[in-house]
């Protein structure tokens, strides 16, 4: 056969749709994501997107929303007794538990924070509060899932995989979708950033942020056996066999592998220079602070610097906020840590123009009872899960600041003003990305499966 | 029996009726008019969002009349003319905190009185609307679809001039291929052939004697016999089995489980070598799959063949959620045997496939009339005395003690009929499963409670004397149904008083005397009693008992279950499923919704396959009837889904596009003629799966190459007309799969592992040299290498994998040591005595790796890389100051006693072993920051810094322990000369350990040590000293330097791969190995 060697461009031309495409979209359009396999659709924006990423605050456990963004004054007058209604939690809980911080009103919007986060408040106008947030039941395992991939039982795509799915990774040298969690597995583990049926190269890549070596950050980023020289002289032996392989034959994932080598090679510089937060200067290091929550979160600075589509920060392994017992003390101690890590990087986005852009998420799976958990008849002094109502925030891309959405009752209990479900937080999050959360949709088992499910409904209060 | 009470409700509705009947036809003009003016904006502004065209949340509709009036899942929302009456105004009330309309923000008041009026009015309504969603299957219609007809018996096509079809099949795809004026492609070479052929049917490569063998192999049935010797390798059932076990959603563990629970399955590695075995003996197809339905029904007590049972038991736990854990096992069975995506029918009829709800609740009968069963199966095997003495002692312990808790439980339960009663009045309050309350012994169980709403529905269908007060009163206002509960109760109470005095009296009593009494007693303690929790495992009973008994009952089981899996005597369990004396008659969820019962369905097969008027199943929970269903040669779809597969794995892609979904949305199949005579085929041959491949693997059409037509002309027109290759004018290639690719790795390393069964091993161990198959699949925690290249997600029945390339499957190939140790293993074997000649070498290489030898282009590439001159492999590393490892401070000399490197690095710590904390230093490690001491004194950790050369130093460290719990730790800095220079014990707080001037010789060592205090919990601790020169004295001094712990730390010293060993990964990387022609 005397036929010229195809071109890349040959290659996506004639091949057509195939499951060979594949990686092989995700290396050339890396915007405009890959191509699914039985949905047969390429996705792109649907509406013009306010945001390009999302840096997601996790306070695994379950941060109290009455303690935190929700003040409920009421809460004193019932001080010791009963309230009024109550609803059925996990455990028992007991009499009205008055929040031991005190609230403050912040910024323009005058919205009451309390002193857990005096630094985060300093921000509170370019803060939106839904405080109507509802989830399904009050257990950690199911609310996880349905926070994170909109279901609390069956095994479906987690929202970072959805967007990667959707909107693809804006630099190929680094995972488009990082989960990054100091000292081990949140409760529920990977699952948390599972692709589900989504190809596995959606899910969320973890790193333990408490490494501080990049090798140990990243899988096989570095190579114990060979130096940087000795790999790219290797690369380029495996080039030239690879061309000679691939002169007749016709499948284009023969080319798509050839480039995945570039690319592998390019990762390892590039990640390395981005998780190294040595390379910031020590003003910036000093707003974040010096402990594991500060550089984590300014190593994800740095990710969506780059490019990276979403970064989830989870508090710790397991599930730290779940204060059922001494919650001041415990929140004080968790709030500590990450207050003021969060207040710097709004700050920092903000100074490099990022913010506009950047749509910054926080909270927990649920929020927490304003009756206190009992222990048989002893008060333990803390609070039990509650799923009827809490707080969720967002800040920065195409988010209206100083505004506060939806209301519990009196006592924080449940929400009963434009309750906010988990369906439409996700509907809202895909919007700012520039996502139709019914057209984002992907074939699987004979069903056009979704986020939202057959829900979801778009959080207009809260756009800018 | 008659009840007073309703010939009263009836004639107050009929009146009623005729009241508004007259008032009605007066009113009807302004009744018109006032829906239009007051009711039609405010129902289209603020309702049909949620209830209308697009959406019809809670199943209602409210954009027509008849829509209203048919209602939705709550029934119908308005009752003409009674407002209070009328849900639709309860709700937009706002009064009643669970149903609030609309829910994001509450209708003005003049909006709701408006509401009342027309409702008031009778809510005359004008629009005329059809009711269009209440979607019913049209089965006829269905049935029409290609899948669902009779396999037919085609003929092949007759062809002129085709020399190019070796026989029956290729006929069919040339046929094809003359309509479209393509040219199927020449003939594969042989060794591309030989490797096809290996891969496909073992999942490894053919050795190279194996390759000369076949390519100078000069007889016309030369490639059949190799096709025979490779479906005789036992190795084909361990490459099946895997494309089965993805099918499967196979994994060795449940997914998440509380902490309470075993993770891994005791059953899942013989269920798994079951599939191996079975390929193997080329195990009919059918009986293969009425095994793995129903062994427990066909098959003798012991049978090996229960293992089969894994298919449906193997399910994630769903954290116990009965309706997604039947959910799975209707999903696996209808799209691993049926290709048809019945699952879609929980909360709707199918929206594409004649599939109902119905269809869905009727196998959802089948399997909820099961339960789950731990036995023993096939040989006793050898295991011994010791390991038979306490598995008996821990099941003995967990029978005794379930048998315990049942009875208290139960006991409890009919000590408490007046508070189970009055739960049935506030439903509300008593959360479904997915709910997890913590519940203490006082408390109601909300399944109780739901066991005693369905006991008293049946007693009212069966009108059941007991009950029938509690019937009567069943439309009485809560007061006096509160009554009416505690009568009942004392009447338990007092009847169980009676029995126990009998008991005393008669312990072998079998019944009270008084029939009236024996009646009550009968709901107490009869069969199907709502008070006892069923004799069954507590995988099915976890949620009737107390929080903490259920945990207590999870850790027995758990250590049954953990005495089983670390046996290395490998006795055979299997979980089985077995028929509950009593099936359940299945109501269907609306919606998916379990709280929102609708119509009662038999057990009984898909009503599309059945006919419309098929008996339901009628023996126990049905299993058995479903699997013959499935198996029957007359049902169109098993054996089509089968040979579909079959056709997808050696071709890359089905005859049908979407293996696990025949239905409408399917694209139909490329070769409907050739599916169907295949599936004829595959029946007629006694579902033989061997006989399949050879039929397959004997055709041109498998046979021929992967480059195209030889003319260009004909080679670029196929490419324009069928990029996809539907049409197979060309063999596709084969990418190697996960498992494939490191089989072959290690083949070609020399070091492959190919002993068959057996339990798994973890992936990466470094002894594993075992295939894939066998490696320990935990569906919580895959190794990211699995994820990375696309292995089946085992939490799901997987059809065909993804196939992606990405960076970092290429970085794993480069970096991974797995693959580094394989190339080294490589160049050894490559290596023979005496071989000085480099090309030699070469030619060896692609021997093992290629079965084929170099071309000069690749001879002269190759031997360019590995030439000598080429720039250094070797990076200048500076030697480490810093040693790790541990020892033994001796207190009075303030020196350790000795000093051993701490033996194994996993990459970011020093430790004892691969596991940590290893058996002979436990917890001891060091990585850059910190560290942990060993478990006691006498293994104390210790990072020893070196002084290269005469001089003054200085020292600057902070040593933190963080924790609370605990007493903290016991910290030294000794110098191996003078002894102790600081010492401290600290506990949740901060020390500095400064030294300002400390003057050392070279080769004086200073020991950083940390032993624990009194007792070994929570002692890890920061501490990375950084040290400066001073002053250096002597000859040899370079100026000053600086060592800081935690940058300097590394491991062992690179092992370097050599040009050669980089040569042989190259080889393994290129896309050569990774593709087949």
């Amino acid at each position: 056969m005397n036929l010229p060697p195809l071109t890349r461009r040959d290659f996506l031309r004639r091949s057509g749709v195939g499951i060979g495409m594949l990686g092989l979209a995700g290396l050339l359009a890396p915007s405009r994501g890959l191509q699914a396999a039985e949905s047969g659709m390429m996705h792109r924006p649907h509406v013009a997107p306010k945001a390009k990423r999302v840096i997601h605050f996790f306070l695994n456990g379950g941060p109290s929303h009455v303690d935190t963004f929700d003040p409920k004054p009421a809460l004193l007058k019932y001080a010791g007794q009963p309230l009024p209604q109550t609803f059925i939690t996990e455990r028992k809980t007991g009499a009205a538990f008055p929040s031991p911080f005190a609230f403050q009103r912040y910024g323009q919007s005058g919205i009451e924070v309390s002193d857990l986060f005096p630094k985060t408040a300093q921000h509170i106008d370019k803060i939106a509060v839904i405080r109507s947030m509802q989830a399904q039941v009050p257990n950690h395992e199911p609310s996880l899932m349905l926070m994170n991939c909109g279901d609390s039982i069956q095994t479906r795509p987690s929202l970072g995989s959805w967007l990667m799915y959707g909107l693809g990774t804006e630099n190929e040298n680094l995972p488009g979708f990082v989960a990054m969690c100091p000292g081990g597995y949140p409760t529920k583990g990977a699952e948390n950033w599972q692709s589900a049926f989504l190809p596995g190269a959606y899910q969320g890549t973890y790193v333990d942020s408490q490494n501080t070596a990049v090798d140990r950050l990243i899988e096989n980023i570095r190579s114990p056996h060979a130096t940087p020289e000795a790999q790219r002289q290797q690369l380029d032996l495996l080039r030239t066999l690879n061309q000679e392989h691939r002169r007749e034959r016709l499948d284009p994932r023969l080319e798509a592998r050839i480039e995945s080598f570039e690319l592998a090679f390019r990762m390892q510089t590039e990640a390395a220079d981005a998780f190294d937060v040595s390379r910031e200067p020590q003003h910036l290091r000093d707003l974040y602070g010096s402990g594991v929550h500060g550089r984590q979160t300014l190593i994800a600075r740095r990710l969506l610097e780059r490019g990276v589509r979403f970064v989830q920060l989870w508090h710790g392994a397991g599930q730290p906020w779940d204060n059922h017992e001494k919650i001041e003390e415990n929140h004080r101690k968790l709030s500590a840590e990450i207050d003021q890590p969060i207040a710097a990087l709004l700050s920092d986005l903000e100074q490099r123009g990022m913010l506009e852009d950047t749509l910054v998420i926080w909270g927990g799976e649920f929020g927490r009872t304003p009756t206190v958990e009992m222990s048989g008849t002893t008060s333990k002094l803390g609070r039990d899960h509650n799923h009827y109502g809490f707080s969720v925030w967002m800040a920065g891309g195409g988010i209206k600041g100083g505004t506060v959405h939806g209301r519990t009752d009196e006592f924080g209990f449940a929400a009963v003003e434009d309750p906010v479900s988990v369906h439409d937080l996700h509907a809202t999050i895909l919007h700012l990305m520039g996502l139709d959360h019914e057209r984002l949709t992907y074939r699987y088992s004979g069903r056009d499966f979704r986020l939202t499910d057959v829900e979801g409904k778009i959080v207009k209060e809260i756009l800018a | 029996m008659k009840r007073p009470s309703d010939h009263l409700t009836i004639a107050a509705t009929c009146g009623a009726v005729l009241l508004m009947a007259v008032a009605a036809r007066a009113a009807e003009v302004d009744g018109a008019a006032f829906f239009e003016s007051k009711i039609r904006p405010l129902l289209v502004e603020r309702c049909y969002e949620c209830h209308g065209e697009k959406k019809q949340k809670g199943g209602l509709r409210l954009d027509s009349r008849a829509a209203w009036q048919k209602g939705g899942d709550s029934g119908a929302p308005i009752e003409p003319g009674k407002p209070e009456a009328s849900l639709l105004i309860k709700a937009v009330r706002y009064a009643d905190k669970d149903l609030q309309m609309p829910p994001k923000r509450q209708l003005a008041p003049e909006e709701v009185a408006a509401l009342e009026q027309w409702v008031k009015m009778g809510a005359p309504d004008p629009r005329e609307g059809k009711l269009v969603f209440a979607r019913t299957v049209d089965f006829e219609a269905g049935r029409k679809q290609w899948a669902f007809q009779a396999v037919g018996n085609p003929q092949p096509p007759i062809l002129t001039q085709d020399e190019w079809s070796r026989g029956d099949l290729d006929r069919f795809i040339f046929a094809r291929l003359q309509q479209a004026a393509l040219q199927p492609s020449p003939p594969a070479d042989r060794r591309s052939l030989i490797r096809r052929a290996a891969f496909d049917l073992t999942g490894l490569p053919p050795t190279g004697e194996e390759v000369d063998a076949f390519v100078h192999d000069p007889s016309p049935d030369a490639f059949a016999k190799v096709v025979d010797r490779l479906l005789a390798s036992p190795h084909y059932g361990e490459h099946w089995a895997r494309h089965w076990l993805d099918v499967a959603r196979y994994s060795d563990t449940k997914g998440y489980v509380y902490a309470r629970e075993e993770k891994r399955f005791v059953h899942a590695w013989p269920y798994r070598d079951w599939v191996v075995r079975a390929l193997n003996d080329d195990m009919a197809y059918d009986r293969f799959l009425l095994l793995q339905l129903a062994a427990d029904q066909t098959e003798p007590a012991d049978s090996p063949n229960l293992a089969a049972m894994g298919y449906l038991t193997l399910s994630r736990r769903f954290l116990g959620v009965t309706h997604d854990i039947i959910d799975d096992h209707i999903d696996v069975v209808m799209r691993g045997m049926q290709g048809l995506t019945v699952a879609c029918a929980r909360c709707h009829d199918h929206k594409f496939d004649p599939i109902s709800t119905r269809d869905y609740y009727a196998l959802y009968g089948v399997f909820k009339s099961c339960a789950e069963r731990v036995v023993r199966c096939g040989e006793a095997g050898d295991t011994s005395a010791a390991f038979e003495k306490e598995l008996r002692a821990r099941e003995d312990k967990l029978r005794d003690t379930l048998a315990k808790r049942r009875e208290e439980q139960s006991a409890r339960v009919r000590a408490t009929v007046t508070g189970h009663l009055i739960a049935q009045l506030e439903l509300e309050k008593y959360p479904e499963e997915t709910f997890g309350q913590i519940l203490g012994p006082e408390d109601i169980n909300p399944d109780f409670v739901r066991r005693w709403q369905s006991y008293l529905a049946a007693a009212d269908q069966r009108q059941d004397p007991v009950f029938a007060e509690w019937h009567q009163a069943a439309k009485r206002e809560p007061a006096v149904r509160r009554q009416v509960a505690e009568r009942y109760g004392a009447r338990f109470a007092e009847v169980e008083k009676k029995w126990r005095t009998l008991l005393e009296a008669d312990p072998s009593a079998q019944a009270l005397p008084d029939p009236a009494d024996e009646a009550w007693r009968r709901v107490l303690y009869g069969p199907d009693s709502p008070c006892t929790v069923p004799d069954e495992a507590i995988a099915n009973t976890e949620m009737f008992f107390p929080t903490k008994v259920t945990e207590e009952l999870w850790k027995l089981q758990g250590e049954v279950d953990r005495w089983i899996v670390q046996s290395t005597e490998a006795p055979t369990f299997a979980t089985i499923l077995t028929d509950r004396a009593k099936a359940v008659t299945p109501r269907v969820f609306k919606r998916g919704n379990p709280l929102t019962k609708g119509e009662e369905v038999p057990r009984r097969f898909l009503q599309v396959l059945v006919g419309d008027h098929t008996e339901p199943f009628a023996k126990g929970s049905g299993r058995l009837e479903l699997a013959q269903a499935i198996i029957d040669p007359h049902n169109p779809l098993t054996a089509r889904v089968m040979v579909n597969r079959v056709w997808m794995q050696h071709f890359g892609r089905g005859l049908v596009a979407t293996p696990s979904d025949f239905g409408k949305r399917a694209d139909p199949p490329s070769h409907p003629e050739l599916l169907d005579w295949l599936a004829r085929g595959f029946m007629d041959d006694g579902w033989s799966l061997k006989k399949l491949h050879r039929r397959i693997m004997l055709s041109a059409a498998y046979q021929q190459g992967s480059f195209g037509p030889a003319d260009a002309v004909a080679r670029s027109k196929a490419q324009e007309s069928d990029p996809g290759n539907r049409l197979l004018w060309r063999m596709n290639t084969h990418r190697l799969s996960f498992e494939e690719m490191r089989d072959a790795w290690l083949a070609a390393a020399g070091e492959l592992d190919l002993r068959v069964g057996g339990k798994p091993a973890e992936l990466f161990a470094s002894q594993n040299k075992r295939r894939t198959l066998y490696a320990f699949v935990d569906r919580e925690h895959l190794p990211t290498a699995l994820r990375t290249f696309d292995f089946a997600n085992p939490d799901l029945s997987i059809p065909q994998r993804t196939d992606t390339i990405v960076p970092q499957q290429a970085l794993f190939g480069l970096n991974h040591p797995f693959l580094a140790a394989c190339a080294r293993a490589v160049v050894r074997r490559a290596d023979q005595p005496g071989m000085e000649d480099d090309a030699e070498r070469v030619r060896r290489l692609y021997a093992l790796l290629y079965q084929r030898l170099p071309t000069t282009s690749e001879m002269n590439a190759t031997l360019a890389f590995v030439q000598p001159e080429r720039a250094p492999v070797a990076r200048q590393e500076q030697p480490n100051a810093w040693q790790y490892g541990y020892g033994e401070l001796d207190e009075t000399t303030g020196r350790l006693r000795s000093f051993t490197a701490l033996p194994y690095f996993n990459g970011t710590a020093w430790e004892g072993g691969e596991k940590w904390p290893d058996s002979k230093l436990g917890w001891a490690q060091l990585t850059s920051t910190g560290g942990h001491p060993g478990n006691d004194r006498q293994h104390a950790v210790v990072r020893r810094w070196v002084a290269p050369q005469d001089g003054i130093y200085a020292i600057a460290s902070t040593l933190i322990h963080e924790p609370t719990v605990g007493d903290g730790i016991r910290a030294f800095i000794s110098h191996g000369g003078r002894g102790l220079l600081r010492s401290t014990v600290l506990h949740h707080s901060t020390v500095t350990l400064n030294l300002e001037a400390m003057s050392m010789s070279a080769g004086d060592t200073l020991d950083f040590i940390v032993d624990i205090r009194d007792g070994l919990n929570s002692d890890q601790f920061l501490w990375s000293p950084k040290i400066s020169t001073v002053a250096t004295t002597g000859s040899g001094g370079d100026g000053a330097q600086s060592w800081d712990a935690q940058k300097d730390f590394a491991g062992p010293p690179m092992q370097l791969l050599s040009r050669w060993e980089q040569l042989a990964q190259a080889l393994m990387l290129a896309n050569e190995f990774v593709f087949l022609d």
